[in-house]
């Protein structure tokens, strides 16, 4: 149940070159605001249509493609206030050691990303445009109409031949 | 086009799932076959401040084989890999704190320029709360080539070098295994030294 999304982008180096082969593991809450969780006690319906969880390859180019429904924001068990904004967690494998990857990546425009502790942790607010996904056209039609966002990655690490003089 | 800034990091949160971790703690078989050496468990807790143990933790393990060859191509021996020994892992702790890995006495490994290094494995947390992930070095004997180590000597406090070594506990024995226990602080009196990495 939900907004049926597609979510795309790449993952490339500090130099700008594509890291092929990376592993990307995602996991979010469902429409709902509830993840498949021992630890998740939020009293709202699990999906039995969604499992929340995904393992994507980057192909040649860096590029990465899945499928998905937007997930619901949701109260944090801890706090008597702090509602989670809708995101989507990701953690990516890059080449070496090194490049271990975690990050939450948020909807532009959430009212609740404006009080989110998370969010609001990241010092400046161009980095925070970085943990944004970025909306796309898309053309409504007969057909299954899903929405479409695009996320980039920066990981640590150099690796592109060095150009010869 | 402007250079790339490298992507804010944020917490892995209490809700990594179970199934990314469990079933991936066992080092020691790789394509239906099994590794050479020492076959031990590498087990402890993790606690936070006040010796308050920190449940769904997330803990990763990444070291060489018996013979001290890491599967990653930048190991200058990669192509000596032995086929049965993965090299990666990860456990979660339970509401107790409690880790638990099965893996090999790693041997002794060498840097991407040939540095020797002593047998080490390398360790990441990642928690709610973490903004980042915390990696350490676990070593697993001492000798006079251990303080030569380049993590070690980074480490001018004796007391503090000494948290970095797995011991061989008994009450860690189990299936005809060794056991080696590590056990990680990561905040206050015998805190577990952290490595910018």
């Amino acid at each position: 149940m939900g907004q049926l999304m597609n979510v795309s982008g790449r993952v490339t180096d500090e130099d700008g070159a594509p890291i092929a082969g990376a592993l990307i593991e995602v996991w979010q809450a469902n429409a709902s605001g509830k993840y498949i969780h021992q630890w998740d006690r939020h009293q709202a319906p699990l999906d039995p249509n969604f499992i929340g969880q995904g393992r994507i390859l980057t192909d040649a180019e860096g590029c990465y493609r899945f499928r998905t429904i937007k997930p619901g924001g949701y109260p944090v068990a801890e706090s008597d206030w702090w509602w989670r904004p809708p995101h989507i967690h990701y953690s990516i494998f890059g080449v070496s050691w090194m490049d271990r990857f975690i990050t939450q990546i948020f909807f532009p425009g959430e009212p609740l990303n404006q009080t989110d502790l998370l969010l609001n942790g990241i010092p400046n607010a161009e980095a925070r445009q970085r943990v944004m996904f970025e909306p796309q056209p898309t053309q409504v039609t007969k057909d299954l109409n899903i929405l479409e966002f695009h996320r980039d990655f920066v990981l640590r690490g150099r690796r592109r031949t060095p150009e010869l003089p | 086009m402007s250079q790339p800034v490298v992507s804010p990091y944020c917490t892995i949160g209490p809700f990594f799932p179970f199934d990314f971790v469990d079933d991936c703690n066992d080092l020691t078989q790789f394509e239906e076959r099994k590794a050479a050496g020492q076959h031990i468990w590498l087990a402890g807790t993790v606690v936070e401040e006040g010796n308050i143990p920190t449940g769904n933790t997330l803990l990763e393990l990444w070291q060489p084989d018996a013979r001290g060859v890491f599967r990653h191509p930048l190991d200058p021996r990669h192509s000596e890999i032995d086929p049965g020994f993965f090299g990666w892992g990860r456990a979660r702790t339970d509401a107790k704190g409690f880790y638990r890995f099965r893996t090999v006495l790693p041997g002794p490994s060498r840097e991407v320029d040939g540095t020797p290094r002593c047998a080490h494995g390398n360790m990441t947390v990642l928690a709610i709360g973490l903004t980042r992930r915390l990696v350490t070095t676990i070593f697993f004997s001492e000798s006079p080539e251990t303080a030569e180590d380049l993590v070690l000597r980074s480490l001018p406090d004796p007391s503090r070098r000494q948290r970095l070594f797995a011991r061989r506990d008994e009450a860690l024995d189990a299936g005809g295994l060794p056991g080696y226990r590590f056990d990680i602080v990561l905040r206050g009196d015998g805190e577990t030294p952290f490595f910018v990495d």
